[in-house]
């Protein structure tokens, strides 16, 4: 397997009521093509920032990742996100006065990957896929319960066509029957669509149907034991 | 789903909040066409009274400051400076017309003149019947006797305009139009070519077409035969010395009328219509006048043989001191450079006794309320446009406020800051075009109303009084050689109109996008400068 991210001494602290607080010290880690991995660790561990960090979405204080072996820094961040990663929140992060279908488009429209010239119909096939049917595909996110919220963000975060997908605890504020479907489309994605999926989470449920797990422990990533 | 599309989603979807800010630019444009339709239709007025104003200018000898430098002079210098009276040169005037910017120019001479073997245009009034006549005068001679002579008057019936340069004002402002045959050309000027043009009224007249001869005197052919007036006899002149062959060579229509219930009419002389009006070159009157004055001096350099003047041949006439003027009129081609050209030219006559008239003041005051409008107005404008950038950013500020949110997803999803920037600006500009169409209508309404109000309250805080232009309507004779046109305050007031024109709808619409623009740039950066995951924490 070849290392799609790859994390190379990354540093990063923020000032906290006068106090520095560091989150990330030295930090490097290798991310293979492929897989699916689950980041855990206690709360206030920096997970949410690490995963700002290599989505493109806040830059380190130092330190170096690369995506493929290119700097992202030289790809550009913007350009990063645009069309080399998606990632879903744990908010969903829609545009609540598009449609779902919409949204889909919108990360369809934006991106320079390769895209099938029938923009919408592939956008209703994605969100069929993830069980919104047409006629919810056509109404207002806003209207949409969590999990179908989440699933048009998932449909979306794959619009855009990429290799690899970020999801911070991306089932927070699902029910557990919900969380499961939403856990079994991205141990899909990379399984049937050799997708890199990166989750963020403090759910063991999530983590065990990972096929890796990370823990963020003192500003450093390592691979946990399948026996932790 | 482009940011123009998204643009258009936002618009529809959010109806209510889109309502409120056409309301807003509604408002605002309304204010702003008021101001600027206020304003432009002031200049406007202005400007078409200006152009309704002929664009002539009168330069002119300012004599009363050339007194008033010989008064300062020292006394034995002050006679010498008499006799080198100022006056416009040739050269001068030919400077002048150099200007692209003139249309025409009368360097004139005008005289009067009998006519010797045709008719002056009768005006069949009562004055005819009493213009020439005679009357015994008596006087007792060196033997004690008494001797009575009849005294015979003859008033001149025609009147002569003679231009040193073709291109006459007349005809270019169509007070003339020729009728047959041509002006007289430059070349029959420098040859000093005896030629004329006379009205179609006295052709007709007279039987008379291009080609014939007419003939005219200078002097009144009474003088030559009455013992009153010796000092043609003195002097070696005759009757036949002040009369002159003129060839017509053209035939004009006079546009100017003659008013047979005017006041004065009964008591205007033939010379006075403008039917008996004859055009000739300047140069061939000067070249009469400087042979009568050459004679003229003569006479009395012999004379006088102590007087110091006639003896010194410095103070001889020549022809350059008899083509020379003490007054000229320009005619621009447009009357809104008549400003400019006369400041241009004012300043190259710095201690010259030169000055220029251009009818400007008359202009200046009857405009003061159409410029205390457009100030106002303008002021309006400004105000309006400040506080329009405020309350537009101050509001685009708390609209994008609520959409740091979105502002995050959309630079999450790999959107460019440009691209969010010209959603929200698509946006703006979509409501903006709305309230300002609506309030084109509304604004042009109210725009005239106020504007015709404030008018009139100017008019009356001025002191002006809305008066006929009394002078229009009648003929004041041959004699007025004034070539501005009178203007009211009527004239102007009258040319007040406001007109919302696609210019002044295209000012507002640039006016508004860039208050957009503005309104959208500030907070847009305000919020942008940050990275998408400080935007979306804070929006969280």
């Amino acid at each position: 397997m070849s290392t799609l991210l790859k994390l190379e001494n990354i540093n990063y602290s923020y000032i906290d009521g006068g106090m520095k607080r560091t989150i990330l010290k030295d930090c490097s880690f290798e991310f293979e093509a492929g897989k699916f991995y689950t980041i855990l660790g206690p709360s206030g561990s920096g997970k949410t920032t690490l995963l700002s960090i290599i989505a493109g979405l806040d830059t380190p204080e130092s330190g170096t990742f690369y995506y493929e072996g290119e700097d992202v820094q030289k790809i550009g961040l913007n350009k990063y996100r645009r069309n080399k990663m998606a990632i879903v929140f744990q908010q969903y992060n829609l545009i609540n006065y598009l449609t779902a279908h919409e949204n889909v488009l919108l990360a369809m429209s934006e991106t320079d990957n390769p895209i099938p010239k029938n923009k919408k119909g592939v956008a209703y096939a994605l969100l069929e896929k993830f069980g919104i049917g047409r006629s919810k595909a056509n109404r207002l996110v806003s209207k949409l319960s969590g999990g179908e919220q989440q699933r048009v963000a998932i449909a979306r975060a794959l619009g855009s066509n990429v290799d690899l997908i970020f999801a911070d605890e991306p089932t927070g504020n699902l029910d557990t029957a919900t969380e499961e479907e939403i856990i079994k489309i991205f141990k899909d994605l990379t399984e049937n669509f050799g997708k890199t999926v990166i989750v963020v989470t403090h759910s063991n449920a999530v983590s065990k149907l990972s096929d890796l797990r990370v823990k963020l422990e003192d500003g450093q990533l390592r691979l946990m034991n399948s026996d932790e | 789903m482009n940011f123009f599309q998204r643009a258009l989603k936002n618009v529809t979807r959010k109806l209510s909040k889109s309502m409120l800010l056409a309301l807003t630019f509604f408002v605002i444009g309304n204010f702003v066409i008021v101001g600027l339709g206020i304003s432009n239709a002031a200049e406007q007025a202005k400007v078409l009274t200006r152009k309704k104003m002929r664009a002539a200018i009168t330069y002119q000898m300012d004599y009363d400051a050339f007194y008033e430098y010989v008064q300062n002079l020292p006394e034995d210098e002050q006679q010498d400076a008499y006799n080198h009276y100022p006056y416009i040169t040739t050269d001068e005037i030919e400077a002048l017309m150099a200007d692209d910017r003139l249309s025409s120019i009368n360097a004139l001479t005008t005289l009067t003149a009998w006519p010797m073997d045709f008719e002056a245009v009768p005006l069949n009034n009562e004055y005819e019947q009493r213009e020439n006549g005679s009357s015994m005068s008596c006087y007792i001679d060196e033997n004690g006797q008494e001797v009575c002579e009849e005294y015979v008057w003859i008033e001149p019936e025609i009147f002569i305009k003679a231009n040193a340069y073709p291109n006459m004002i007349e005809f270019a402002d169509e007070m003339f139009v020729m009728v047959e045959g041509e002006m007289f050309s430059q070349e029959e000027i420098d040859d000093a070519a005896h030629v004329c043009l006379i009205t179609d009224t006295m052709a007709e007249y007279n039987n008379l077409s291009v080609g014939d001869t007419i003939e005219i005197s200078f002097e009144s052919p009474a003088d030559f035969n009455s013992s009153f007036n010796s000092w043609y006899q003195d002097l070696g002149i005759t009757e036949e010395d002040v009369k002159m062959e003129l060839e017509v060579i053209g035939i004009f229509n006079n546009m100017t009328e003659v008013d047979p219930t005017a006041e004065n009419f009964e008591w205007m002389s033939k010379m006075e219509s403008p039917e008996n009006v004859v055009l000739m070159p300047d140069s061939v009157y000067a070249e009469y006048q400087y042979n009568l004055s050459s004679i003229s001096w003569d006479y009395y350099k012999e004379m006088w043989p102590d007087d110091e003047y006639y003896q010194n041949d410095d103070n001889r006439p020549t022809m350059d001191s008899i083509l020379s003027k003490t007054s000229v009129t320009l005619l621009l081609h447009d009357p809104l450079e008549v400003d400019n050209f006369v400041e241009e030219v004012e300043a190259t006559l710095e201690g010259q006794f030169r000055e220029l008239n251009a009818n400007n003041e008359t202009f200046k005051q009857l405009a003061r309320p159409l410029d205390t409008l457009t100030l106002f107005a303008s002021l309006i404008v400004g105000l309006v446009l400040i506080n329009a950038v405020v309350i537009i950013t101050l509001v685009t500020a708390l609209t994008l406020k609520t959409r740091e949110y979105e502002i995050g997803v959309l630079l999450s999803q790999g959107v460019s800051k440009l691209k969010v920037v010209g959603q929200f600006f698509v946006e703006l500009a979509i409501v903006a075009i709305i309230g300002f169409t609506l309030s084109v209508g509304s604004g042009t309404m109210i725009a005239g109303k106020v504007g015709e109000e404030m008018l009139q309250y100017q008019v009356e805080f001025a002191g002006l009084e809305q008066t006929e232009n009394e002078d229009e309507d009648h003929y004041i004779g041959n004699w007025n050689d004034s070539y501005f046109t009178e203007i009211s305050l009527e004239d102007m007031v009258s040319e007040y109109k406001v007109d919302i024109s696609p210019l002044i709808i295209g000012e507002i619409y640039a006016a508004g996008l860039g208050i957009v623009l503005i309104s959208i740039l500030i907070p847009s950066f305000m919020i942008m400068r940050y990275n998408p995951k400080k935007i979306l924490m804070s929006a969280q």
